[in-house]
């Protein structure tokens, strides 16, 4: 028998319906972002970028910390301990903040015509994702450049997808509490802004090791989700080192978890969001 | 099922209307142990409905009285509180003014959206579209964001991308109502070829010599309750009937 190599017919109506949503607000979301602008996704470059090139001045130079020892010593800078960190810290946070923005946006539409909701929310991701491959590629391309690549960053999309995951799963949640309340934005923005000092991104592990930390703060610090999707980022591209498989196991919980209840949540609440007034 | 029917089984919705309902998380902090104000507001009880496929369905009744709520229940807009509402096939919809458009995005690119939603390619989509501008006759403006489009504009895009994705089930709130004459015309034609093409229509109007003509069967809510089902001429004169004894009030929330 003849076999189809297309992937369409494999898929059900409903799911090719929602691929293709996706796609559009995918395209949306990304065509919104740098429209009127003339350098499109250079913007999107610099953004990362220019965090970096501060943030390594003002802790590599002014500071003068040290930056975490590799075993090649290859690439020793912290301006690329940090970006390591960013890359998958932006990716969460992007999709946590932009899930409530995306939400709004198709409200109003989803209150004249059905489509299935959760497709704004997906296409956002998938547009911050978009983002997230160019960042990644830009790291992976500085440590080629540096021979500080190795097997070990087949783990790098390990930990960017289950931060996606893990960031979809909030994004699930929070949205539909701020379809409700609006301010709910705003609490978030905060408590991201707090949780961003509970990630080793600015500081090294071995701050967080010295007697003054008391074990609680260390224990949260090193085992919160963030955390150990960062700390997989870093051991795959920054120290090239296998993650260790408790850590592993840990964030793939987290990350799958978080998802499928934020998922079961929205597909329950989605419904009603048609009959807010 | 068979494609083309909608089948609505001991359907009731109930709105949540809450007073002065807190609209940040302050005042729901606030509101914390007090007696909340929720009132539950049944705007549809009990209805039994089953439309044929390839029928022209009509729905009649007072302002109010639940006829927009029960299209939005059939598209899938709403979730019903009780009961079951099934429909088997393609089903477009013109609801309201603006119907599935997104202001910011242009004619065009609504149109694309619209298709999307239906689960139409982009590709079967560019293959309408020149049909589609040349029903609405909006000329060059589909190329400019739908805001800026005048009621009557939105109408006629929205009912020309609602009657050129091939509908299996088309459901139609009183909109038409905006178009002019002329486009009012076109509609009714365009609806009848739909018809004798085999798509089955629910059609929402005050118009009951509208909707004498057009019909195959009528029904007729009252408060939320279906009254009617049948002839068109008979639940018409039961409706005048009902009206001139003074019971056409406006639902109230009691
Ligand atoms: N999202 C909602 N939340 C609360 N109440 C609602 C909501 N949508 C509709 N209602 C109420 O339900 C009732 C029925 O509304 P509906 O729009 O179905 O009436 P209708 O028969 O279409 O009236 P009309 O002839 O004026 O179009 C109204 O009292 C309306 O206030
Ligand atoms: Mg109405």
């Amino acid at each position: 028998m003849a076999r189809s190599f297309t992937l369409s017919p494999t898929l059900s109506p409903s799911v090719r319906k929602s691929v293709s949503l996706i796609y559009h607000f995918a395209e949306r979301e990304s065509k919104a972002r740098y429209k009127r602008s003339l350098l499109g996704w250079f913007w999107s470059f610099m953004n990362p970028l220019t965090t970096v090139v501060v943030y390594s001045f003002v802790f590599g130079v002014v500071y003068n910390a040290e930056p975490p020892e590799t075993t090649n010593g290859n690439a020793e800078n912290f301006g690329l301990y940090l970006f390591t960190g960013l890359i998958v810290w932006s990716l969460f946070t992007g999709v946590v903040n932009g899930s409530m923005g995306w939400l709004i946006g198709v409200s109003d539409l989803r209150k004249k015509i059905y489509f299935p909701t959760e497709t704004a929310l997906l296409g956002g991701a998938a547009a911050n994702s978009v983002q997230t491959l160019l960042e990644a590629a830009v790291l992976i391309a500085i440590m080629l450049v540096l021979a500080n690549l190795s097997w070990t960053v087949v783990f790098l999309p390990v930990a960017l997808v289950l931060a996606l995951l893990f960031g979809l799963g909030i994004g699930f949640i929070v949205s539909v509490f701020n379809a409700r309340y609006r301010d709910v934005q705003y609490l978030v923005g905060i408590l991201l802004n707090v949780a961003f000092f509970t990630v080793p991104i600015v500081f090294t592990e071995e701050l967080l090791n010295r007697p003054e930390v008391p074990d609680l703060a260390r224990t949260l610090i090193t085992w919160n989700p963030p955390s150990l999707f960062v700390e997989i980022a870093r051991d795959a591209t920054y120290f090239l080192e296998v993650p260790q498989w408790n850590r592993l196991l840990a964030a793939a919980a987290w990350g799958i978890v978080t998802f499928s209840i934020g998922w079961v949540y929205f597909r329950d609440q989605s419904m009603a969001i048609s009959e807010e007034p | 099922m068979s494609v083309g029917s909608i089948t609505v089984r001991g359907v009731s919705k109930k709105f949540r209307l809450e007073r002065n309902r807190p609209s940040s998380i302050k005042e729901a902090v606030l509101r914390i142990g007090r007696k909340s104000d929720v009132d539950d507001f049944w705007v549809l009880r009990d209805i039994d409905l089953d439309i044929a496929p390839g029928s022209f369905f009509g729905l009649i009744g007072h302002n109010g009285s639940g006829k927009s709520t029960l299209l939005r229940l059939m598209a899938g807009i709403h979730r019903p509180t009780t009961g079951t509402i099934e429909s088997e096939g393609r089903l477009s919809a013109l609801l309201e003014l603006g119907s599935g458009f997104h202001p910011d995005l242009t004619g065009r690119e609504n149109v694309y959206l619209n298709g999307a939603m239906l689960g139409l390619s982009r590709k079967h989509m560019a293959a309408s579209m020149d049909q589609i501008i040349e029903f609405s006759g909006i000329g060059e403006f589909i190329d400019e964001p739908v805001k800026i489009y005048s009621s009557g504009m939105y109408v006629r895009l929205g009912f020309a991308v609602a009657v050129n994705v091939d509908p299996e089930l088309l459901l139609v709130d009183e909109v038409i109502a905006v178009g002019d004459e002329e486009f009012q015309r076109r509609c009714m034609e365009h609806m009848n070829k739909l018809r004798a093409g085999g798509t089955t229509i629910v059609l929402v109007s005050h118009n009951t010599q509208l909707m004498a003509d057009l019909c195959d069967r009528l029904g007729w809510l009252d408060h939320g309750r279906l009254m009617k089902v049948g002839e068109p001429a008979e639940v018409i004169e039961a409706y005048l009937a009902h009206v001139d004894k003074g019971g056409n009030t406006l639902t109230t929330r009691d």
